[in-house]
């Protein structure tokens, strides 16, 4: 970066940048563009390899896990436990950054996204003249940005402002071409909404305080500009990547209505569910689609604190942000270690100082970034580019009146109309960002449509079992992620439809969902269920009364021990080792385990 | 001077257009400084409203077949990947893109002297000094006054196409604001930052305002050709007005009179805070469109590396510092200090009702309404008699050109000062034509052959009423022609 020879951008960099023309998603030329930038020495790279989803997800459950056993056995960390948790009261409100699923940026038509057509997504790509700021550009506002945002805020509860306007938010980064971040600062889009949560999202019992909701408020939610990204190579390189830069955001403001570490995970937890189900936000925090700050007090209980007040909450001791947290994780660990640090420098007799802090994956303490005498000015200004933004009440009717449905709102159908229980119905909705549910209803409405019932309640929970325990079991031995089943709904259907007319036995479902699921997928050729029934010989063929004794009685011959463990010990539980002898020793497809333990009982009686 | 390697190379060709007494030769022509990029060649073959005339283009006006450096350092080099709108709708119409234009850098000056590329001189004189060129669109201004090109593109954010005009007797008009695109024009504060044009007649100027006035369409305003009624802002009758300037003003709303427009007093009060404000305002707009400067992404960058990240400094100090020139970071510092968050209440934010208030003034003695506002808004304290008036008439500076010798000399708060009548009109977006008439020649002043004939006198219109200012700018210089 040490050029000063004199640069010139080439006219075909125009061509390339020129999304100028709104509601047109163009192609952009990732080629010349990228040459144009690294002709400028701004080279860039290829993004960090995301964590996946699922060992994520899985990594989260097992540190669940171990913090239960830890807080059991220690008393210190244990919320409730430690001593000085009586005295101190904590109190947390939370920014939440989420980028919006949008086609484009805030204020350029380049896209938001990586296009199918743009190889993978070559860095500097997607860049409108305005994301590169050069001289005499202006922003143009995508009216399209806006649904998601305002699906959001209705989401939340929020007041949608008739009026709203556009400000510069100034700080020098060069990962801001602008020298300055568009946001609403002075007047954001919408205000005063609220999030509701229960003891099921991960709320303790000790925040509910005898309640069956929890309500924290959202002081306002706002649109802005996304930066753009940059990676640190080496000591002194950074590669900054500008199709990030521009992409659109909304912050969630909340209240500082939050007590407990568990909680304000639990918050950003559900803000990321509820974007999700209403897709305003598709990507999630482990993927950085979302980002959360959080401002960080303790008091003293039945105390005002230092008298610090907040958006209408007074009574607060001093606060402390930590910037950009990326996993629920993190949120929970940073608060806990930021609450114990401001508790000790309190006990000490100390002061806590407005400043903000920083956190890293791992630590056990938060680090001082910078004090007050350290803030950024950031010199907000209305931007005179852009004419305010007004939203019509219509628009707002509109989205409310065709808004998906809510998790919770998802929660409780599927548990009063499929028969599912609490935990099976937020497995549903939480996994692989809600295709498994998907997954889940499209086989439910084609099995009652084949078998021509009219309740699902009646096989919700059975196709429940198979699409969460049966394939989930498979991914987990298999150690594959959800986008790789290769069984389909329709496939599962066919299973279930011979499983609930006892066409086949549930061993000889679990063998064709496996054979299924090993299969290559199509377009390569699939048998179908019925096939696969027909060639294994696997319908189930009825047998008579008298050949289930002959064949229970066989087993009994042969197993004198076990007889007299249920007969004389009472071992009823042994029973069903009888049924499953019988299934394993008759042939393949006939033993039914209903009517085998049935006959087995009946002989045990004798 | 930076103006020696500059070579400006021109063929008689554009002289043709010259229509001034005091053609000057090519040799002058380069010492004046008036233009630093070539542009293309002349076409005869563009057919257009336009076609066969040359237009040059002040420097912060993007371009893509010549670079665009807005006279600054930092832009060295710098070459748009694309054409301005205004650019694009001169070549539709045939026009054909002569030369690039010094200015003040970024356009923060009112005397074209504040260019990385030397300053600006006009081809006036007072007892050997050259004269102030007026700012920032100094290098438009001179180019179409010594006939270098048919007329001009400057930008107009507090009186710089305007006062220029005025100093080197030509038309600059001032649009109302957004009614020209400003896509392609580089920031300087962006709330008032006009194209505007310059050219040696009201109807030229009109004919390039048609061209670029692509929102409102070819529809002219119909206007009877008598009975103007032209507002005389009590305001503006300062004390610092030039005795020169005080008669030729005096003698144009005398010569108006005559020619059966009628005259009326009009107060707008909010005048005298207005400039103040101008100089909150603009610089804070300045400092924030001025932040992208920073030579990563194309233009100047220092040599060896600027300031390592771990120092906790920004990337790009020594760049900045290097990248502008004195005015340019006064106007940042100033800029960043009014948005403050210490000072943004008591700069920025009354600066802003200031605004407000010279636009109520203006709504106030307008016969028109302002389209942009609501209807139940009430008017401001502007003060007029029942009918308001169609136009306001007032000089365009408080003085003639002074020499750049008294201008170097001049407080950065005095060079203001000559920006006090064109800006009231740039806060409230309206627009505004300064046409030159003849000096009066009273005899109190001798008047030397090689010093500037004219005097620029201001006409400014209801927001929106842009063909209005130009119908009775014609009507002004078609009178003054007369005499």
């Amino acid at each position: 970066m040490r050029s000063s020879t004199i640069r010139t951008a080439p006219s075909h960099f125009a061509r390339a940048l020129q999304y100028i023309s709104p509601g047109l998603i163009r192609c952009p030329r990732p080629c010349t563009v990228a040459k144009w930038l690294q002709s400028r020495s701004l080279t860039t790279a290829t993004a960090q390899e995301a964590i996946p989803l699922r060992k994520h997800l899985k990594d989260e459950a097992k540190r669940k896990k171990a913090d239960a056993k830890r807080d059991g056995n220690t008393a210190s960390t244990k919320p409730g436990g430690d001593p000085r948790l009586e005295k101190w009261e904590l109190t947390v409100g939370i920014e939440i950054h989420a980028e919006l699923n949008t086609a484009s940026k805030l204020f350029s038509s380049a896209p938001a996204e990586v296009l199918e057509s743009d190889n993978g997504g070559t860095a500097n790509s997607r860049v409108a003249m305005f994301d590169a700021a050069l001289p005499g550009t202006q922003p143009q506002f995508q009216v399209a940005t806006l649904l998601p945002a305002l699906r959001a805020a209705i989401a939340f509860g929020c007041e949608v402002q008739r009026q709203s306007g556009w400000d510069r938010k100034h700080y020098f980064h060069w990962d801001q071409p602008n020298g300055y971040q568009i946001t609403q600062f002075f007047q954001p889009f919408a205000k005063d909404g609220c999030l509701v949560l229960d003891a099921s999202d991960g709320v303790p019992a000790l925040d509910m305080q005898g309640a069956d909701r929890l309500r924290i408020g959202i002081k306002q939610i706002q649109m802005e500009q996304d930066t753009a990204k940059t990676t640190n190579v080496g000591s002194s390189t950074y590669h900054v990547d500008l199709d990030r830069a521009g992409v659109p955001l909304i912050e969630i403001i909340t209240l500082p209505h939050i007590h407990s570490p568990q909680t304000a995970a639990a918050v950003v937890r559900k803000v990321q569910a509820v974007l999700k189900s209403v897709d305003s936000c598709v990507i999630g925090m482990e993927l950085g689609g979302l980002r959360a700050d959080v401002n960080v007090s303790v008091r003293e209980r039945g105390t005002s604190g230092v008298g610090s007040s907040y958006s209408g909450v007074s009574g607060l001791g001093q606060r402390t942000e930590i910037k950009n947290l990326s996993s629920f994780k993190a949120v929970e660990d940073a608060i806990i270690a930021e609450r114990n640090r401001q508790i000790t420098v309190l006990e000490a007799g100390g002061v806590i100082g407005g400043e903000t802090r920083g956190w890293t994956l791992g630590a056990t303490e938060t680090t001082r970034l910078r004090g007050k005498e350290g803030e950024v000015d950031y010199r907000y200004m209305p931007d005179a580019d852009l004419p305010p933004l007004v939203i019509g009440q219509d628009l707002v009717k509109h989205l409310a009146s065709t808004l998906p449905t809510l998790p919770d709102e998802l929660q409780q159908e599927l548990q009063d109309e499929y028969n599912l229980s609490l935990k099976d119905a937020k497995t549903l909705i939480d996994l692989d960002s809600g295709d498994r549910l998907d997954f889940f209803l499209r086989t439910v409405q084609s099995v009652t449509a084949e078998l021509g019932i009219s309740r699902q309640a009646q096989i919700g929970k059975m196709v429940g079992n198979w699409v969460l325990h049966e394939l989930g079991g498979l991914l987990t031995t298999h150690q594959r992620s959800w986008d790789d089943v290769r069984v389909t709904a329709d496939e599962l259907k066919d299973i279930l439809v011979c499983l609930h007319r006892k066409q086949i036995t549930t061993r000889v479902a679990k063998q064709l969902l496996a054979d299924l699921f090993q299969r290559a997928p199509a377009p390569a050729a699939r048998p179908s269920v019925e096939q696969l029934i027909e060639t294994g010989n696997l319908r189930l063929r009825p047998l008579s009364e008298g050949v289930y004794r002959d064949l229970a009685r066989r087993i009994m011959e042969e197993s004198p021990e076990m007889v007299k463990a249920v007969r004389e010990k009472g071992q009823k539980g042994k029973v069903m080792w009888f049924v499953g002898q019988m299934v394993r020793q008759g042939e393949e497809g006939t033993v039914e385990p209903e009517k085998a333990k049935a006959v087995i009982e009946s002989l045990m009686g004798e | 001077m930076l103006c020696a390697r500059l070579r400006w190379r021109v063929g008689s060709k554009f002289h043709c257009a010259c229509q001034r007494e005091h053609s000057t030769t090519l040799h002058q022509q380069n010492e004046l400084n008036a233009v630093i990029h070539n542009g293309s060649a002349k076409d005869p073959s563009l057919s257009g409203a336009l076609s066969g005339r040359t237009i040059a283009i002040k420097d912060n006006i993007a371009t893509k077949d010549s670079p665009t450096t807005a006279a600054s350092k930092a832009l060295t080099g710098y070459t748009s990947p694309f054409d301005a709108t205004v650019i694009k709708l001169l070549r539709q119409n045939g026009a054909t893109i002569s030369a690039k234009t010094n200015l003040d850098e970024f356009g923060m000056g009112s005397h074209s002297q504040h260019s990385h590329a030397g300053p600006v001189l006009s081809q006036h004189s007072r007892s050997g000094v050259p004269l102030s060129p007026g700012g920032s669109s100094g290098g438009s201004a001179v180019a179409v006054a010594t006939g270098q090109c048919w007329a001009a593109l400057g930008t107009d954010t507090g009186g710089s196409v305007r006062l220029p005009a005025a100093f080197m007797g030509t038309v600059g008009f001032k649009p109302s604001f957004g009614v020209v695109s400003r896509w392609g024009v580089i920031q300087y504060a962006n709330s008032m930052d006009t194209v505007g044009i310059l050219a040696g007649k009201v109807e030229d100027a009109r004919r390039v305002f048609g061209c670029l006035d692509v929102f409102d369409g070819k529809d002219p305003t119909s206007l009877s050709a008598s009975g103007l009624r032209i507002g005389v802002p009590l305001e503006y009758n300062i004390a610092g007005l030039a005795p020169a300037v005080r008669s030729a003003y005096m003698r144009t709303l005398g010569l108006m009179q005559d020619h059966g427009h009628s005259l009326h007093p009009v107060s707008l009060p909010t005048t005298r805070q207005a400039l103040s404000a101008y100089y909150v305002l603009a610089p804070a707009e300045a400092s924030s469109n001025l932040a992208k400067y920073d030579g990563i992404r194309y233009g100047y960058r220092t040599q060896g590396p600027d300031a390592s990240p771990k120092s906790g400094l920004p990337l790009y100090a020594r760049t900045r510092g290097e990248g502008f020139g004195e005015e340019v970071k006064r106007r940042i510092l100033l800029g960043a200090y009014t948005l403050s968050s210490e000072a943004i209440d008591n700069y920025f934010i009354q600066a802003q009702k200031v605004r407000r208030l010279v636009q109520r003034d203006f709504d106030g003695v307008f016969t028109q309404l302002n389209p942009l506002l609501n209807s139940d808004i009430t008017t401001g304290s502007g003060v007029r008699e029942e009918q308001g008036v169609d136009v306001l008439l007032t000089p365009t500076a408080p003085t003639l050109p002074p020499t750049v010798e008294e201008v170097k000399r001049q407080s950065s708060v005095e060079s203001y000062m000559n920006d006090v009548f064109t800006v009231p009109a740039s806060l409230a977006g309206l627009p505004a034509i300064s046409v030159p008439v003849k000096l009066s020649g009273g005899g109190d002043e001798m008047v030397e052959e090689r010093d500037v004939q004219s005097v620029g006198v201001q006409l400014i219109g209801q927001f929106g009423d842009d063909q209005l200012v130009l119908h009775a700018a014609a009507l002004l210089e078609q009178i003054d022609r007369e005499v």
